[in-house]
């Protein structure tokens, strides 16, 4: 986290029947990008709705710059709101929408009329000015909610999934940019998002929520690295789980599968019945016998091979089935074929362990 | 880039083709049905009723008016069809406006807040739409002649029932709110209330956000609502017979001065007027009066699908 504390959360609790959101705490620093991950329902939307002031929580306490907001109306707040469908004003033109916000603080026409320009002309939308928010694309509209946002100078800027309508490749493309507005303007953006990769390209900070509480928050490496549960690690796409019975051995433990295998894990702590996983990149492959010695060796037949448009993915059939993913580059991997027998081989650091069962893994 | 392009010329072809010969079709064959049965139904008035009632005492009464020889084609030529018309159309106004300075805010709180018992509210509004009009007036006569409300009338030497005011719009406003209510709420329900989040999150009040865009985007809805609450205020006709009566025949002193000067004394509104000259045997008379009633109906209606041509449908 950067610079002053720009907004501070403590011990949110929001009761909507059924679904609670519990004790959520977060802090965002000046200038920082927060990303808030999670599945839908996690209860994403109701707690950017809480810092918006749109929803009133029950208890907890929400502070800007140190001040506690917490019971103040929307407008009384300073923070900038972008909803999903960017909820451009239909009746107005992208020109007046952008100065909506600005009208209602009584600044000078001729201000307004100036601001205005210099936003739309920042975010390359000058050309738009008088179309009417039906007849924008996804990027367009995209950007004129932004500026209208942003022309007001708010203390953070709220996200709720603004690129979940679009297509993949439209969606990386505004993604790099709404990053790179941020940076520009020096803003605090909280942006809301059930997509990792999404998430990984824009984000200085992830905060991965659940069932209406926060599970972790760290840098994209720390989560990927360092998931705090078997959920996170399933979120972030650690695949290759497996159930065994780990004792503890001088740095890391020992795991027994069910097939028999032993893998090494540098993880100190796990004792007794567990789950373990491996990033599918963390697996190596080699056809030569002598091309690794030591830990998490192991004989592996190839199953079957698919080509994805940058990566190759290649099942495994090592007494348990393991996938592995590398970039389509190198000789090696261009030759692999389903029936080769492999070898594979992977960091102990790369083994994540998680206490007892997963349903379902095995 | 171009092919999109080319895909919006094709689109705007095919939409002027629709634009412009569709409705013309239309428009012709609803211009030929009116012209059509307006012909049929004033050229055969005259076969079709017989001039002789026989059994109907008040006959004489009416002929010696010089009324009864009218016949339903010439129901706009009567003084007393023109006075039940503007009768109508005093309190029928009256009726909508007042329903939507109370309906147009209930409706708004309907669709934007979680009011407990709203479900209630929407159950009870919606079973009146329903509900027997005659039965709603008849519920207004007990509230309105007995007990405590009866004892403030008498105290304040005002009675509610048998007047044109409040008695008609009193009578009127039940249904025509419940119908109007209905489609402010639809048009509030119409509106994504981000709108207001995004407009108060740019420093808007909650009062500001809905003047600049909750109303300009549910305008049409509303306008619409009114319309319809008008007309259901206008058809309105078993309520009003039984909590006010018919006006025809009674006394001038029985009438205030201001509802002589606007010519709002011993008429009916028209569906109780209609009513009225069926029962006295003027049945060509009442037939003319049905035939006013479904023109206003229709434009009415017309109107609101019109208005659902431009983005709003009810």
């Amino acid at each position: 986290m950067c610079g002053e504390i720009m907004i501070q959360i403590e011990k949110l609790t929001v009761r909507l029947g059924e679904f609670n959101i519990r004790d959520i705490n977060l802090r965002i620093g000046e200038g920082e990008y927060v990303v808030i991950l999670g599945p839908t329902g996690a209860g994403k939307s109701v707690l950017l709705e809480c810092i918006a002031g749109i929803c009133i929580p029950d208890s907890g306490t929400v502070r800007l710059r140190g001040r506690d907001v917490t019971r103040y109306n929307p407008e009384k707040r300073n923070i900038g709101y972008v909803p999903q469908d960017y909820a451009l004003f239909p009746n107005m033109t992208v020109r007046q929408n952008i100065g909506y916000g600005l009208k209602t603080r009584k600044i000078p026409a001729s201000d307004i009329q100036a601001n205005v320009s210099a936003m739309m002309e920042q975010l390359g939308i000058t050309h738009l000015e008088k179309r009417l928010p039906l007849k924008l694309s996804g990027g367009e509209k995209q950007r004129a909610a932004l500026g209208r946002a942003l022309i007001t100078e708010p203390d953070i800027l709220l996200l709720d999934e603004p690129l979940s309508a679009l297509d993949e490749n439209l969606r990386s493309q505004l993604a790099g940019e709404l990053r790179r507005i941020q940076q520009r303007l020096n803003r605090s953006f909280l942006h809301v998002c059930h997509n990792f990769d999404e998430a990984a390209m824009v984000a200085d900070r992830i905060a991965i929520m659940r069932q209406g509480s926060i599970e972790q928050t760290g840098t994209i490496s720390e989560i990927l690295t360092k998931p705090s549960s078997l959920f996170i690690a399933e979120f972030t796409r650690t695949l290759n789980f497996h159930q065994g019975t780990a004792e503890t051995v001088p740095g890391g433990c020992r795991i027994k599968t069910a097939a028999g295998q032993i893998i090494h894990s540098a993880e100190t702590s796990a004792v007794g019945p567990v789950t373990f996983g491996i990033r599918p990149e963390e697996l190596f492959l080699t056809n030569d016998d002598n091309g690794s010695s030591g830990v998490n060796n192991l004989t592996a037949r190839v199953a079957r091979v698919l080509f994805r448009p940058s990566s190759l993915e290649v099942e495994l059939d090592a007494g348990f089935p393991l996938i592995a993913c590398h970039p389509r580059n190198g000789e090696f991997y261009r030759k692999v074929g389903e029936g080769d027998v492999l070898r594979v081989f992977f960091r102990p650091e790369a083994v994540m362990v998680f206490p007892g069962c997963r349903g379902g893994a095995g | 880039m171009s092919g999109e392009k080319r895909s919006d010329n094709r689109l705007t072809d095919t939409g002027r083709f629709t634009g412009v010969l569709f409705p013309a079709f239309f428009y012709t064959a609803v211009v030929l049905l009116v012209l059509g049965s307006c012909w049929l139904f004033l050229s055969n008035a005259g076969e079709l009723f017989p001039k002789k009632l026989a059994g109907f005492h008040d006959m004489d009464l009416w002929r010696r008016t010089g009324r009864a020889g009218l016949f339903a084609g010439g129901f706009w030529k009567d003084s007393v069809f023109w006075r039940s018309l503007n009768v109508s159309f005093v309190t029928s106004t009256l009726t909508a406006v007042i329903a939507a300075i109370v309906g147009i805010p209930a409706a708004y709180a309907l669709s934007r807040f979680r009011i407990p018992g709203r479900s209630v509210i929407d159950i009870l509004f919606s079973s009146v739409i329903v509900l027997p009009a005659s039965s709603v007036g008849l519920c207004l006569i007990i509230t309105c002649q007995y007990g405590i409300v009866r004892k403030i009338q008498d105290a304040l030497n005002v009675h509610f029932a048998h007047s044109v005011f409040p008695g008609i719009i009193m009578a009127q406003l039940v249904l025509s709110l419940a119908m109007g209510l209905s489609a402010w709420k639809a048009a509030f329900d119409r509106v994504n209330p981000r709108f207001e989040h995004v407009a108060r999150s740019l420093g808007s009040s909650r009062w500001r956000a809905f003047l600049t865009v909750t109303l300009p985007l549910s305008r049409t809805g509303l306008v619409a609502g009114f319309i319809l609450a008008w007309t259901r205020a206008m058809a309105e006709f078993g309520a009003v017979l039984l909590f006010c009566g018919t006006f025809s025949e009674l006394p001038l002193s029985h009438f205030s001065p201001l509802l002589k000067n606007m010519h709002l004394h011993q008429a009916d509104i028209l569906p109780v007027a209609m009513w009225t000259a069926i029962e006295y045997g003027e049945v060509e008379y009442g037939i003319g009066i049905a035939f006013a009633l479904v023109m206003i109906s229709s434009i009415s209606i017309y109107s609101i699908h019109r208005m659902g041509g431009k983005g709003y449908v009810w």
